[in-house]
């Protein structure tokens, strides 16, 4: 290159290196109060799971007929149910239930949705027409009916299973119920994912990098996983945590109705049912039997929602005011 | 010199809404070891409809490569599986984009995106890859190279990423580098240093080049060769100073009167070709040019003129080039 040339280049180190990515991405989340505070109850919500059988005062299942329907005391934070259980032992546990579900099932929509949501929208064809028709019969009905339908469905070729196949320990110990509620929210939350993840990638697959990287003969599973799902993925962990707080809710929903989680095991939807069916007609008598795990599940599912909203104005600055 | 590309009638089309888009329709060239080939047109002309044709990236559906043969060193590059063109892709074959700010993916940096195709055709290990992708930004001409290969592409600036997308097409030794406009989306001062890169590039490691652009300017510098394009047909082709000096196809000869020159009167305007081109889903039967052509005959309606030789090395597709060579001088002089 020429003298003239070089003299019109820009001096050495003019880049400023700019705060990476990351580091922009958390001081965005940091300045955005609701998402903080979402994010603060979410991390006390797992430290609480983590922690539940040191930070419990009582075993959850613990019944003491000496002590029910204690207003919160000292020695129970919570009070007592009619069975004399002390609820602030089984809120902490029931955070454990909740956690457990929630990172299943994502784990399982998550797994799910984005292979074949990145595969119909990249591949194209068949592959689309076959995945995306079978997520539109999930969506045809209305989703937590086809969850108590699937609950519903699957338990108790669940147990007979078990039992045939000398389980009947498992049978009985409840630890199916997770399965069941596990299974049915997962068999449908893909779905939505899935289209989310297609809809990224169909537009992401047309971005010049993408023709770039297919002309340097990048071979197409790693074009999408190395160019099109990072590219594609800001949507997809905003529709993930908002997603969680519907997995929360949804396992309270099939708790309270009885086909979730069955008491004795800890679950604030089934602990709701159990309080506001005894107490409903001495209402508002032993009210915080049922305001506190309401209002536990409430804040987790706003907390969800609120850093749902906090990363989708992280990740898109440009919808931000 | 030897053949390194033959392009045989090659037709390309999409299959729309609207109808069938005929995009390229029958083009052969050739282009020889080490020789530049520019491909001149205006915009929709099929130009790069036609190498990325070569390069079998036609988006299908709803593309199509419908005929014709792309022969590489002898390998028919439309036959080969698709194993095999990813190993040309790249390698033996490789691309620049027109516009360098979408070109290079914003999550990865270019070091990593410099080292894929290092790993994934020569084999190299990581540590390999690292330092050669630091020769190749000295070699493009980038500025503390070694600092650079963990920053990201927004850190660049565009006629930086643009010497970062020419060092990953090179980073193989290919030989042939395809160029599709990359010089369209840069201001003037960094075109020039972008030229001046591939030519020195060209020299030093002996490659074939196609370089795309419908800037005349740009291309008469650089290219050996010129084909010029319309409407998805190869109306012209001749070595570039024949272009510039001998214009047959009364196409050229409008391309080069709406350019701006530094030797015409002060007072002279510029001759715009007038009309557009032709609805390529629904194709005239005779010249694609006649409606916009000063030249035409009854003949240029019905019958489309194929490419035959006007002069040496220098063929041209028009039934009426030997009139346009007449009344070339009155024609040019109209101008003024």
């Amino acid at each position: 290159m020429s003298q003239a040339m070089s003299a019109l280049e820009p001096p050495l180190g003019w880049a400023s290196r700019e705060r990476s990515s990351q580091e922009q991405l958390a001081r965005r989340i940091v300045s955005n109060l609701p998402a903080l505070l979402g994010a603060a109850v979410i991390v006390w919500m797992v430290i609480l799971a983590i922690f539940a059988p040191i930070i419990a005062t009582y075993p959850y299942d613990q019944t003491n007929l000496n002590a029910v329907e204690q207003p919160p005391s000292l020695a129970h934070w919570f009070g007592t149910d009619a069975l004399g259980r002390d609820m602030f032992s089984r809120v902490v546990w029931g955070a454990r239930s909740a956690v457990f579900v929630i990172v299943m099932v994502t784990v399982i929509d998550l797994g799910l949705g984005l292979q074949l949501g990145a595969a119909a929208g990249y591949l194209g064809g068949w592959v689309d027409t076959l995945v995306m028709r079978v997520a539109d019969i999930l969506f045809a009905f209305p989703g937590l009916l086809f969850v108590f339908f699937i609950a519903a469905t699957i338990k108790p070729g669940l147990l007979a299973w078990a039992r045939t196949h000398g389980l009947d320990d498992l049978a009985r110990s409840g630890y199916l119920d997770y399965a069941v509620v596990i299974i049915a929210l997962g068999v449908i939350g893909w779905a939505g994912l899935a289209r989310l993840v297609r809809a990224q990638v169909l537009t992401v697959k047309e971005r010049e990098f993408v023709i770039s990287a297919r002309a340097t003969g990048v071979p197409t599973w790693r074009i999408i996983l190395r160019h099109v799902l990072p590219n594609s993925i800001a949507p997809v962990i905003v529709a993930l945590s908002m997603g969680m707080g519907d997995i929360a809710l949804s396992e309270g929903y099939l708790s309270f109705l009885g086909i979730g989680l069955q008491p004795p095991a800890p679950s604030w939807g089934n602990i709701l049912a159990d309080n506001a069916g005894q107490y409903w007609r001495t209402f508002p008598q032993m009210i915080w039997l049922v305001l506190i795990p309401g209002l536990v599940l409430a804040s987790v599912v706003f907390a969800f929602n609120f850093l749902g909203d906090g990363l989708n104005e992280a990740l898109n600055p440009e919808i931000s005011p | 010199m030897a053949t390194l590309l033959e392009v045989k009638d090659l037709k390309t089309e999409f299959r729309t809404q609207d109808g069938v888009v005929h995009a390229v329709n029958g083009v052969s060239f050739t282009v020889d070891e080490g020789e530049t080939l520019g491909l001149v047109g205006e915009s929709g002309c099929g130009k790069s409809v036609s190498v990325l044709s070569v390069m079998r990236l036609i988006p299908h559906p709803p593309g199509k490569i419908t005929n014709g043969q792309v022969l590489f060193q002898g390998r028919d590059l439309l036959q080969v599986d698709d194993e095999e063109i990813r190993s040309v892709r790249g390698n033996k074959i490789a691309m620049v984009f027109q516009d360098p700010m979408t070109s290079l993916n914003p999550v990865l940096t270019i070091g990593t995106q410099i080292g894929e195709a290092l790993e994934l055709h020569l084999g190299m290990t990581k540590e390999q890859a690292r330092k050669r992708s630091v020769e190749l930004l000295k070699m493009v001409g980038i500025p503390e190279a070694e600092g650079r290969l963990d920053d990201y592409p927004h850190q660049f600036s565009g006629g930086m990423r643009q010497r970062v997308m020419i060092a990953m097409a090179l980073s193989c030794s290919p030989q042939l580098l395809i160029a599709d406009e990359p010089t369209t989306a840069l201001d003037v001062t960094i075109q020039a240093q972008i030229v001046d890169i591939v030519k020195r590039l060209k020299t030093e490691l002996g490659m074939a080049i196609i370089w795309i652009t419908h800037d005349l300017g740009v291309i008469a510098g650089l290219a050996d060769r010129i084909n010029v394009m319309y409407a998805g047909f190869v109306i012209e082709t001749a070595p570039v100073k024949e272009i510039f000096g001998n214009p047959l196809h009364p196409y050229t000869l409008g391309l080069l009167t709406s350019i701006p020159r530094l030797d015409a009167a002060m007072k002279s305007k510029l001759t715009p070709i007038e009309g557009l081109p032709p609805d390529l889903i629904e194709m005239p039967k005779g010249c694609p040019f006649y409606n916009r052509c000063t030249f035409r005959t009854d003949q240029c309606a019905n019958e489309n003129p194929a490419l035959e030789l006007g002069a040496v090395r220098h063929s041209v597709a028009c039934w009426n080039w030997q009139d346009v060579l007449k009344k070339r001088a009155a024609y040019l002089s109209g101008r003024a």
